[in-house]
């Protein structure tokens, strides 16, 4: 993107919804239709030569359909509203998936193609009538809060002979958790390492329930709730006092080291011990996350925001 | 992720971009050599193939070298590759291989852009009704290709291709005449004048004209200024012969034109559309003005100035007075007195009768009534002459059509010393009650003498054929000679009524076309502007003003549609919101989140009819709404009706 573009887009608002309209639709002819224009123009060379009148009526005709093809694009994107979805979050390094719906109005069978500016262009074909989300990958190299960059929608329906667009910026943004770093240091067999600190204060206290996963313990499935659910549930247990959960804190690393290093390692052992169903509890300065619902997305959030200003 | 759509070539769109592109050159088969379009064919279906099979494309450099060989060929049957024949053959050859070579959607689009050209190229040689309603065909075959192209299904763009078309069309018509026509060539390009031409032949030779008689087909047409001369006057001049070897006349090109002036009559101005025959021009005797694009000819006739071989129209102008006034050099009047030996018999006679008679116009006047009394005999299939055919014909047979009776009334004035010339052209003409014009046919053709009579001091018309058979000049061939009467084809009986009405109909579309498609040119298109009110002559203002009135017409359609979609949402939901707005305009505060539930209760302060009726109307929709899992249209339909007839009383504030 050239430099005043990257200017005019970055001065558009942040929308909570995007309704295009006449004012910020683009049209501008394709390739195609460049070509198609030669041709309509070599043909009115030649009917004007040749003085043959059907020729010119041909030659109209390309420039009636270039014209018809402009209300065309035009009516593909006019009304039209675009939100932005809830975005997939992702580690560092993968890509994020930001997700917008298409709200189109009337029974218009529309194609669409939206694109993430300075990313890949990604073409889409919409059905009438619905309301579809869309996915648009977009690579997060770094942890924090990754704001959707500028949308581009773009429709050269029917002909593809002019190219009808506009960009908007979505207020929407993903989350990038630090990229996990391998660190043992939790290891069960390396329990006498004396690094890893196991809380055991006390008897163990119903926190909440969670779906059964894997490895859960079969003393930790809720029988009468999962009966009454007909899935399985499982109980979980901590809240202030903790037994046998994995302390998994900030403070475990030397002064001295690097606070991404620091935040992927921690980002890794969350993760090893909820898979390995191992109650646990984040510890950050800023924060301090025990069992609780959605524990892991909220301790992947702080870690990914930790340090940065929301 | 899932779901991406490659901008990829589906199959079909290809073969459809195919077929359009075989559907554009089609016609092209009628004038071209057979094998260039039997090749064209062979490489679209190759392609084909390759496509279906998913064949792999030959090598560009292989294709480069075979496309060599036709092009030769080309070279070597047309002796060109330029001009009308050759360059829309070498451009045929070249797109075949072209669609051997596309790959990607860029090429395929290439394609399909190169094959509006195409569509163009057979209009070179045809611009009939036919070739239009083909050009028609080819357009919407090209689009929904196009549309294909894009991604549609075959049934989504020909949707979209029939939407565009209505919505193009009146665009297209408006550009087509408004848009200004420049009046000539942008630069010569060379022509090929071997288009077989219909029409009066290089000679007159007995049957020469006979042979056209039969032919029905339209030679012209005329639209008269005003006044519209009788039969009698409506001579046609094409060619004057002049010069007579024993059997034929011909024109000998020996003739200067001098000054010529016309007296009596009245000025008679009229618009003829003709394919000029050989650049020639009909022209109602005599000429007095030239049209433009036309140069005058050597015997008052019109020639094109630049060779055309399409139908043009002109604004001609002519006296219909009864001499043309032309001194003869004493070498002219030589020339127009040659006559070659033989015919004794009436070269003794012509003598006799002139010494006898007391001026030149006496004895024309004797020598018709010859013609008149001697029963002579007005047929298309006369006995045929040999050898001195003039005294054949004066003397033993005595019957004859129009050329026989011209050629012997030239011979006979040359005889007897007065300077003549034939003149063949077309006599006549049909009225058409539906177009309002005047059709000429090759049926009309004629031949008739020209006289210079010193008391006149110039050309008279003497048209032998009047004396013999009056009819003829009235009324036309038809009903005088059975084989000019329409008739038949097979059977050979005469046409009934119906028939001869659907003809003139057929003609006076086949006129029309002439006139505002095939012959809108420049000229045509000042008249346009005049008569629309549009202004003198087409300029920068005119067009202007014309754009922006007939702009709106035509683009009135397209802006309606572009923005109808606004208003797009399902029925139930308009009329769900019609309710709203009628409950706000009757006072009732309705929010637009407010479900059936909220707006019954804020209804309550509507009197007492107003508010069962809207209670009522609310549970008709919360039943359509929600309490259904199928839709059910005509109930839909009649809550939407009982919604737009329900009245409510306004409340005081």
């Amino acid at each position: 993107m050239s430099r005043p573009r990257k200017r005019l887009v970055a001065r558009l608002p942040r929308e909570r919804e995007a309704r295009l309209s006449l004012r910020r639709i683009y049209l501008v002819p394709t390739r195609f239709g460049a070509t198609l224009i030669v041709v309509a123009l070599a043909v009115w060379i030649g009917a004007l030569n040749y003085g043959v009148s059907l020729a010119y009526a041909l030659a109209f005709w390309i420039v009636a359909l270039m014209i018809v093809s402009v209300a065309f694009a035009y009516r593909q994107l006019a009304g039209l509203v675009i939100a932005p979805q809830a975005a997939e979050p992702a580690f560092a390094g993968d890509s994020v998936s930001f997700a917008v719906r298409l709200d189109i109005p009337g029974s218009a069978n529309g194609r669409y193609e939206l694109r993430l500016l300075g990313g890949e262009a990604e073409s889409r074909s919409v059905s009438h009538d619905q309301q579809i989300p869309l996915s648009l990958p977009w690579p997060a190299p770094e942890r924090g809060r990754l704001a959707m960059p500028p949308l581009e929608i773009a429709s050269s329906a029917p002909f593809g002979l002019v190219r009808a667009f506009s960009r908007v910026r979505l207020a929407s943004d993903a989350l990038v958790y630090p990229r996990p770093c391998e660190d043992a240091r939790d290891e069960v067999g390396a329990a006498g390492g004396g690094d890893t600190r196991v809380l055991r204060t006390g008897d163990e206290e119903f926190s909440h329930l969670e779906p059964y996963r894997r490895g859960d313990a079969v003393r930790r499935i809720a029988w009468r709730v999962s009966a009454r659910r007909g899935a399985l549930v499982a109980k979980r247990f901590g809240g202030g006092t903790l037994s046998g959960a994995w302390l998994i804190a900030w403070r475990d690393y030397p002064a001295g080291c690097d606070t991404e290093t620091r935040l992927s390692r921690l980002a890794w052992r969350v993760l090893r011990a909820e898979r390995l169903g191992q109650p646990w509890r984040l510890h950050l300065p800023d924060a301090d996350i025990a069992a609780r619902p959605r524990q892991l997305d909220e301790a992947l959030a702080a870690l990914a925001c930790f340090g940065k200003r929301s | 992720m899932s779901g991406v759509v490659q901008p990829d070539v589906t199959r079909s769109a290809a073969s459809a971009v195919l077929a359009a592109v075989a559907v554009a050159g089609a016609p092209l088969v009628f004038f071209l050599p057979g094998w260039v379009g039997a090749l064209f064919v062979a490489m679209l279906v190759a392609r084909g193939l390759t496509l279906s099979r998913g064949m792999g494309l030959p090598p560009r450099w292989l294709l480069a070298l075979v496309v060599t060989v036709p092009v030769g060929l080309l070279w070597l049957s047309l002796n060109t590759l330029v001009g009308r024949e050759g360059g829309v053959a070498l451009f045929l050859l070249l797109l075949g291989f072209k669609a051997l070579e596309t790959h990607t959607l860029r090429d395929w689009q290439v394609l399909l852009a190169l094959g509006f050209f195409l569509a163009a190229t057979p209009l070179l040689f045809d611009q009939s009704p036919l070739a239009a309603l083909w050009l028609m065909l080819t357009i919407a075959s090209l689009t929904v290709a196009m549309a294909q192209l894009a991604g549609f299904s075959l049934h989504g763009g020909a949707r979209a291709a029939g939407r565009a078309m209505a919505l193009g069309l009146p665009l297209a018509l408006l550009l087509f005449l408004l848009v200004p026509r420049l009046p000539g060539p942008l630069w010569n390009l060379p022509r090929s004048d071997n288009s077989a031409t219909t029409g009066l032949a290089e000679e007159m030779a007995p049957g020469s004209i006979g042979r056209l008689i039969p032919n029905r087909a339209p030679a012209f047409t005329v639209v008269f200024d005003g006044r519209t001369p009788p039969p009698s006057a409506r001579y046609w001049r094409v060619r004057v012969l002049d010069a007579f070897d024993g059997r034929a006349w011909r024109y000998a090109d020996r003739v200067t034109t001098r000054e010529s002036a016309v007296t009596g009559g009245e000025p008679l101005d009229y618009w003829l559309t003709a394919t000029p025959d050989k650049g020639r021009l009909p022209a109602l005797d005599w000429p007095i003005a030239l049209p433009q694009g036309v140069r005058a000819a050597p015997g008052s006739l019109y020639q094109m100035a630049v060779p055309a071989n399409e139908a043009v129209r002109i604004r001609g102008r002519s006296a219909g007075g009864r001499v043309l006034h032309e001194a003869l050099s004493p070498a002219q009047r030589a020339f127009y007195l040659a006559l070659p030996p033989g015919n004794p018999r009436t070269l003794a006679e012509a003598r006799q009768s002139r010494a006898a008679a007391v001026s030149d116009s006496t004895w024309l006047k004797a020598s018709l009534d010859r013609f008149r009394l001697q029963w002579f005999r007005y047929t298309l299939e006369p006995p045929p002459l040999a050898g001195d055919i003039v005294d054949g014909f004066l003397f033993e047979t005595r019957a004859g059509f129009c050329e026989h009776y011209a050629g012997s009334l030239a011979f006979l004035a040359r005889a007897a010393g007065i300077p003549s010339r034939v003149v063949v052209g077309y006599q006549g003409g049909e009225y058409n009650e539906v177009g309002r014009f005047w059709q000429v046919r090759s049926s009309d053709a004629h031949a008739w003498a020209e006289l210079w009579l010193a008391e006149e001091g110039g050309w008279v018309r003497v048209d032998p054929t009047a004396a013999v058979s009056p009819e003829r000049i009235e009324a036309g061939a038809a009903p005088t000679l059975p084989a000019a009467r329409p008739s038949l084809p097979v059977v050979g009986a005469a046409a009934p009524d119906w028939l001869r009405g659907l003809e003139q109909r057929w003609m006076a579309a086949r006129f029309g076309w002439e006139q505002w498609v095939v012959g809108f040119d420049a000229e045509r298109q000042r008249a346009l502007f005049a008569g629309l009110g549009l202004g003198q002559g087409v300029g920068v203002a005119s067009v202007l003003r014309g754009l922006l009135a007939g702009g709106a017409l035509a683009l009135l359609p397209l802006l309606w549609w572009a923005w109808r979609r606004r208003s797009q949402a399902p029925p139930l939901v308009r009329a769900w919101r019609r309710l709203r707005h009628k409950l706000a305009v009757a006072g009732i505060r309705v929010q637009d989140s407010d479900g059936p539930l909220e707006m019954r209760s804020r209804a309550k302060s509507l009197p007492d009819d107003d508010f069962r009726r809207v209670e009522a109307l609310l549970k008709a929709y919360v039943a359509l709404r929600y309490r259904s899992r199928d839709a059910d249209p005509a109930a839909e339909r009649a809550w939407c009706r009982a919604v737009a007839r329900l009245r409510l009383v306004k409340m005081r504030a």
